[in-house]
């Protein structure tokens, strides 16, 4: 059937393939919202389609309305010329569609077999054949050219290389349409570049493929079209090869590129903090001074020891040698609890796992470092806590109905600024950022930007961590490069072409990196 | 990254194993230890006796495991016993067939696990809620069946299964293999048994991969209920009454025993072989106090310090790997 489709429509973008699915006035609406206005978008075979928007655009929802994990409020889906209902994920699955979710939905306890075959289990006679589906998981992966042991417990595995499963494991459902919702933020370059390679080889094999993705320089590495989402309506559909990143973004936010990264210089103040050689687990010899007014970037490869430095520096680790520095004087940091009675604030890399209580309202996890000086003797002052909550969420400009609805209800964006934005009111005088845009719009990236000037204005100086390198790069003051637990080398603002540091993040010969910069 | 991951898998599974046999060493242990210390232990009387002892348990505790793998807990268990008892002895004295009667009787400990099925998946009740008012109802049902008395089974061939024995293993001892052989290949070999455990580590990954999740767990509520029954028609026929008060504490010492055996109460990790050993070793723990003469509240006190130091290990051993 695909092959057909191939056949006659053998040019790739601007020819019209055959319509596989049509969304023929789709629309999604919850009590009080409108998350997804009516569209009409009809998606062809063989084609990579990138949607992109900011979160809360609609693209979550969208996704979910085509994998039957929520039932639509009207509109029609029409599916190889015939309307699906849609209902239930087993349905969508069963006419071909599959989606690789952001995070890893997957069970961690099982093998990564057990994994690939989850809900198809191959058996005989009511047995399951496990010997056979570890050789055939292994006989996939190999063939994707991915180096994973099929029969290793899928927990064992980084979340990129569970990633990849996950996207393995999409491939080999008798998929014709397969959606990929921000797959690479948690993967390293070289995990990318295998998952580019998987998109690229199911193209060719007839199967649609949508492509959500923060990451514009992504998008037009692999898009054929690429439709934009804005509060819940399709603002534009464009062919790849007609468009650029300005005109998207445009759509996107309605505001300019050059006010995303938006980078004020302040005149560097005292030393904060400075490590002399701190080795410990994941690095080793890492000498950084941090001073009243600057940022600090840390970029390098997942791995390569920024997350360990920075976690031993806030004491959560023990350091195996060398020494810190805080304001001039020698201290030990044994514990979280000294790094924050210093004035460290950590905004950890998972904001799910490490940076929030979910299930605990905006409000409270706001004032989580805090209740100290909010509470007066035994009791919590019901006043200060309602007070210091508004304000930050005010200052912050959380979207929450009130500072009682519950973290979990929040977008991402939000959530995050939460992680980071609490801290504020504790008045940290070094903070320290993993990956504080990982999955995050460019609207709020911005905005996250912007807090950064805040907190640097206020006297603050701050470690940013990112494997993002437009990030550090457009941000650092200064930057450093680390590889294999080692820091390799250090620029200033601007100082270095994005190629130099990637080749020293890399340092090995990088075969023909996907992304031109 | 790939590369650590490939060398960690092998001494892993061969830890996994010598865990396994740890607590089967442990046994062996307690059993030698036992046999010299006390004259009567070794003895085929005892022998017998503690393996009808530890068989109620070690049934009820393959139930448990299969709930606390998708993240479940059954407190209820004890209760469907001692219920179970009445309606079999209420039967039997009926006049019915003793073959009906007790396939009536595991029809109960199914329905009741349907029921608490229905209240998880389409009440949105938490596992713990559900079974912990079962586990109050059916006493308070069963004392209201038989005003507070016990009924006296006339059946002597019922009663007389209790103390038989097969190749010198009582009865009883078998319906434990009966249970475990079908409960291993179920749990380890069955695309149901892996659901179980997709459901214990990700319901939300097992519902987008198209398992049933509502229906996995109606399944392991069900198994749970209907093992429970089948212990309280062992157990009818062992003490030869119906009593509702009977198998009292059951279900902790069931959700102990799998908890010993490796189980975690957090979902997705169990065995049918740990919650037997682990029955086992509570039993013997019992046994050869008695034997012993140790004061029998010191027993209780003995009890608890071991399971605390048992999983405490256990949890060493995951956190070592």
């Amino acid at each position: 059937m695909t092959s057909t489709a191939q056949d006659l429509h053998p040019a790739p973008t601007l020819q019209p393939g055959r319509t596989i699915l049509e969304l023929n006035g789709l629309e999604k609406r919850y009590p009080g919202t409108h998350a997804l206005k009516p569209v009409h978008l009809a998606f062809k075979a063989g084609e990579i389609h990138a949607i992109v928007g900011e979160n809360g655009a609609g693209k979550s929802t969208l996704i979910k309305l085509l994998t039957g994990v929520m039932p639509r409020t009207s509109g029609e889906v029409i599916w190889e010329g015939k309307p699906a209902a849609l209902a239930t994920p087993y349905e969508a699955m069963a006419l071909g569609i599959n989606a690789v979710h952001q995070e890893v939905v997957l069970c961690r306890h099982l093998t990564v077999a057990a994994n690939m075959f989850l809900g198809e289990e191959e058996s005989r006679f009511g047995l399951l054949q496990q010997r056979a589906m570890v050789k055939e998981a292994q006989k996939i992966i190999d063939g994707l050219g991915f180096d994973l042991p099929a029969h290793v417990v899928l927990g064992d595995l980084t979340i990129g290389q569970q990633q990849l499963i996950a996207a393995a494991r999409a491939t080999v459902r008798g998929t014709k349409f397969l959606i990929f919702d921000e797959p690479t933020a948690y993967l390293t370059r070289k995990e990318a570049d295998q998952l580019f390679k998987l998109i690229r080889r199911l193209k060719g094999e007839g199967v649609t493929i949508i492509y959500i993705s923060h990451r514009m320089e992504e998008v037009f590495e692999l898009a054929d079209r690429v439709s934009v989402l804005r509060d819940g309506t399709l603002v534009g559909t464009r062919n790849i090869a007609e468009t650029d990143e300005p005109e998207l973004v445009k759509l996107m936010i309605n505001r300019s590129i050059e006010q995303i990264y938006h980078k004020e210089h302040f005149t560097p103040g005292a030393t904060i903090v400075e490590t002399r050689n701190l080795s410990g687990k994941g690095f080793e010899n890492v000498s950084v001074t941090v001073r009243a007014g600057e940022i600090i970037g840390l970029y390098g490869l997942i791995g390569a020891g920024r997350s360990e430095f920075v976690t031993t520096l806030y004491g959560r680790h023990k350091k195996s040698a060398g020494q810190i520095f805080w304001q001039g004087k020698e201290v030990q940091v044994n514990s979280e609890h000294d790094a924050i009675r210093l004035g460290m604030a950590l905004a950890p890399e998972s904001r799910r796992d490490q940076g929030l209580c979910l299930n605990l309202p905006v409000g409270m996890n706001l004032n989580l470092p805090i209740y100290k000086r909010i509470s007066s003797n035994l009791l919590i002052s019901g006043a200060k806590e309602k007070v210091e909550a508004d304000r930050q969420i005010a200052d912050l400009r959380i979207k929450t109905p009130t500072r009682n609805a519950l973290a979990s209800s929040l977008s991402g964006g939000n959530q995050q600024k939460i992680v980071i934005g609490k801290w504020l009111a504790h008045g940290a005088k070094l903070f320290i950022f993993d990956e504080p845009t990982v999955g995050v719009d460019v609207g709020t990236k911005a905005e996250i930007y912007r807090l950064f000037s805040t907190l640097l204005s206020k006297g603050a100086g701050i470690i940013l961590i990112s494997s993002y390198l437009p990030e550090v790069y457009e941000l650092a003051d200064t930057l450093h490069v680390f590889r294999r637990g080692k820091l390799v080398a250090t620029h200033g603002f601007r100082t270095a072409s994005h190629e130099d540091i990637l080749g020293q993040a890399l340092a090995e010969k990088q075969e023909k990196s996907g992304g031109q910069k | 990254m790939s590369t650590e991951a490939i060398p960690a898998e092998k001494p892993k599974r061969n830890f996994n194993a010598l865990f396994g046999l740890t607590l089967l060493g442990l046994l062996l242990l307690m059993w030698i230890v036992l046999a010299f210390a006390t004259p009567s232990f070794a003895t085929a009387l005892n022998i017998t006796n503690l393996l009808r002892q530890g068989s109620l348990i070690a049934i009820l505790a393959v139930g448990q495991t299969f709930v606390i793998i998708t993240g479940g807990i059954d407190l209820s268990v004890g209760a469907i016993v001692g219920f179970t008892t009445v309606i079999v002895a209420l039967l039997i004295n009926a006049g019915w067939p003793i073959w009906a009667a007790v396939f009536v009787t595991l029809l109960v400990g199914v329905a009741i696990g349907l029921f608490h099925g229905f209240g998880i998946v389409k009440m949105g009740l938490p596992p713990f809620i559900i079974t912990l008012a079962t586990m109050t109802s059916l006493r308070g049902i069963g004392l209201l069946m038989t005003n507070g008395n016990s009924i006296s089974i006339n059946s002597d061939p019922f009663q007389a299964f209790s103390r038989g024995s097969l190749a010198g293993i009582p009865y009883l001892f078998w319906m434990v293999i009966l249970v475990a052989v079908p409960s291993y290949i179920f749990l380890h070999h069955t695309r149901w048994g892996r659901y179980l455990f997709s459901v214990g580590s990700n319901a939300e990954a097992a519902r987008l991969s198209g398992v049933n999740v509502p229906r996995t767990i109606y399944m392991a509520y069900v198994l749970s209920g209907l093992l429970a029954a089948f212990v309280g028609v062992l157990l009818a026929s062992r003490i030869g009454i119906g009593n509702p008060t009977q198998g009292d504490t059951y279900e902790l010492q069931a959700i102990a025993s799998s908890v010993i055996g490796g189980t975690s109460l957090f979902g997705a990790i169990g065995s049918v072989h740990g919650p037997l050993i682990g029955s086992f070793i509570l039993s013997t723990i019992n046994n050869g106090a008695n034997l012993l003469n140790v004061n029998t509240f010191w027993q209780r006190v003995i009890t608890g310090a071991l399971i605390i130091v048992i999983v405490y290990f256990d949890g060493l051993r995951r956190r070592g790997k």
